[in-house]
């Protein structure tokens, strides 16, 4: 098990060095390069050469990609441009929300999810199978920003019980606070979680559902309820442990859209406010953080998957 | 083209079609390309026409879906929007399977160095969730439709060159493949002329999951205001500045939104069917390839 996990850590170690060389490698890319976007297009020749000397952007490329590539190793992500404040504290102001969100939206999605997934899977081919299965595509379907705009509409402008603006509130302080604000976005996040959720837990139901086990099950007279919530759940919600995973793992860096619909302050609006006012150290600072966590969070899943079930080889 | 094989194709257009989903969405999406398209000359309708005393004005017999915060038609701009829609999401996947197909090609058929160097590459596509893959793409490209275009395009790239990398591999080892090369075929003629050709119908199925996926992601793209700049009437923009007008005018965020989302879901849905369709073709012909004693 620890070789197979060093194993995956040794394969990670080129991807991760790649990704980061190309979001180092951005800066230069931008019409004008690093100085450009640090002091501005109009600026004298006194300012770029102190900028230059600075950022010590005299030096050879590779030196200088040794140089940020350490200190980000260190936590030291450089700079914003704007607030003149460490890239990493900005980052780590922002986590809270987004995790807060992202939990809850998947607790939307288990709660939705799993209970048409069970039915659909009961009765296949049924009508209620066909209704659930025309939900889960309509969820899966329907933009989020749309559904977010919907929701708005109907519990901001028309009943006016929730707030159009979300701020963060975390649980821990006031929880009736923190549901007002966190219910909306949950819910247009969580929704759309439903349908992948209740997808792969049906297919992977029927398919447990056909195994030898559960003919002996149902031949020794256990009643149906027995057979799928003792039997068949247990295997087959170990893959839909993964995909729970991936969906967390997707959040940290996914609801950058849904953020934007709520105007929630979280990971994903940092880096749209960053894009929007070119505060490249910023951005570099996002995407790495969230890229890293993001893989880190995929290798878990599958450390994980393997740990739980004894059957996968760890190759 | 053979007659056989254009025969094959139409008996699977009519298996599709066969289907009322698909049927439904087929219908659709011909409706939306035609009114895209053929709207300069076929509707007297102007998306950047400006009338400021007919601001935000609800939907009316003048203007079926209303008009937006400079007075400009929304039905107009909806049906606009369809175009740079369609028109970015053919150009993504477009490049998505120039790059990505190749790809696959290379590294399912040949295996060993160049299997790992590319899949290690395309690891590097995958370790940002797309949306955010594009958003970085598009800080450094500056924001156009072209960029756009692009950014949508590379992630997509990931799935075809995954997709067809496992069918090389489901190929390579059969009897059709190993003969070609026992008769001398090329690398390049055994990959293009005879491992690619039986490829297809998962790569297919692939372009049309995938134009769904390209039309979601330039909409999210603009409505977060990095995606297609104005005045270029697009779904997403206009979503995006409906939301600003949610009390003035409730109608003018709601109705490009239904635009999209039917557009996505009859691509799904159609992606769906047809997977279906080509999956049950296979196993009838995979039937009879047992039964003749393969």
């Amino acid at each position: 098990m620890t070789g197979y996990i060093v194993r995956r850590l040794l394969q990670l170690l080129p991807v991760l060095l790649l990704a980061s060389l190309g979001i180092w490698a951005m800066i230069y890319a931008v019409p004008g390069g690093p100085v450009a976007s640090i002091v501005g297009e109009n600026a004298n020749p006194e300012q770029i050469r102190e900028v230059t000397q600075r950022l010590g952007l005299d030096r050879p490329v590779l030196v200088q990609y040794w140089a940020w590539l350490t200190s980000a190793l260190t936590g030291d992500l450089g700079a914003s441009l704007h607030a003149r404040e460490p890239v990493l504290h900005l980052i780590m102001q922002r986590v809270p929300a987004t995790l807060q969100l992202g939990f809850c939206a998947t607790l939307v999605g288990l709660l939705l999810g799993i209970p048409v997934a069970i039915a659909s899977a009961i009765w296949p081919g049924s009508w209620i199978d066909r209704t659930l299965s025309g939900w889960s595509a309509l969820a899966l379907g329907v933009p989020t920003f749309w559904l977010g705009i919907l929701l708005i509409l109907l519990f901001s402008v028309e009943l006016r019980w929730l707030p159009s603006a979300s701020a963060y509130v975390s649980f821990f302080d006031s929880p009736l606070q923190a549901l007002r604000n966190t219910a909306m976005p949950a819910l247009t996040l969580g929704t759309y979680v439903s349908g992948i959720f209740a997808r792969f837990l049906r297919a992977s139901l029927l398919s447990e559902l056909k195994a030898d086990y559960v003919r002996t099950a149902r031949s020794k007279g256990l009643p149906e309820r027995d057979v799928v919530g003792r039997h068949v759940m247990r295997n087959a919600l170990l893959p839909f442990v993964t995909i729970v995973g991936l969906m967390l793992a997707n959040f940290i860096g996914g609801t950058v859209v849904t953020e934007a619909v709520f105007t929630y302050p979280g990971l994903g609006r940092l880096l749209i406010q960053a894009i929007g006012s070119r505060d490249y150290p910023l951005i570099q600072g996002c995407i790495l953080f969230i890229l890293v966590i993001y893989v880190l969070m995929n290798l878990l899943v599958d450390v994980l998957y393997a740990y739980i079930d004894p059957r996968i080889e760890y190759r | 083209m053979t007659a056989r094989r254009m025969q094959r194709r139409i008996e699977t257009a009519k298996r599709l079609f066969s289907h009322p989903g698909a049927l439904l969405s087929g219908a659709f999406l011909l409706l939306t390309l035609l009114l895209a398209f053929l709207a300069p000359w076929v509707l007297p309708i102007d998306p950047l026409l400006q009338d400021v005393s007919a601001s935000l004005e609800p939907p009316s017999a003048r203007y079926w879906f209303g008009a937006d915060e400079l007075g400009r038609d929304l039905l107009a701009r909806v049906i606009y929007g369809a175009r740079t829609s369609l028109i970015t999401a053919a150009g993504a996947v477009a490049i998505a399977a120039c790059i990505g197909i190749p790809i696959g090609l290379v590294a399912g058929f040949f295996g060993g160095w160049r299997d790992a160097v590319l899949m290690r590459i395309i690891d590097v596509l995958l370790a940002l969730p797309g949306i955010l893959f594009a958003m970085a793409m598009i800080a450094v490209l500056g924001r156009s439709q072209l960029a756009a275009l692009v950014a949508v395009g590379i992630t997509g790239v990931p799935s075809f060159a995954r997709i067809t990398r496992a069918q090389v591999l489901s190929l390579r080892q059969r009897d059709f493949v190993l003969a070609v090369e026992a008769l001398g075929g090329s690398s390049a003629y055994t990959m293009f002329k005879t491992v690619l050709p039986n490829s297809w119908s998962p790569i297919l199925v692939q372009v049309v999951v995938l134009s769904s996926v390209a039309i979601l992601l330039e909409a999210a793209l603009s409505f977060l205001g990095v995606g297609i700049p104005p005045p270029t009437p697009s779904w997403g923009d206009l979503l995006r500045t409906g939301k600003s007008f949610l009390y003035e005018a409730p109608t003018y965020a709601v109705l490009p939104g239904i635009a999209l989302t039917l557009t996505i879901l009859s691509l799904d849905t159609l992606g769906r069917t047809l997977a279906t369709v080509l999956e049950d073709r296979r196993e009838i012909a995979g039937a009879s390839s047992e039964g003749s004693g393969r």
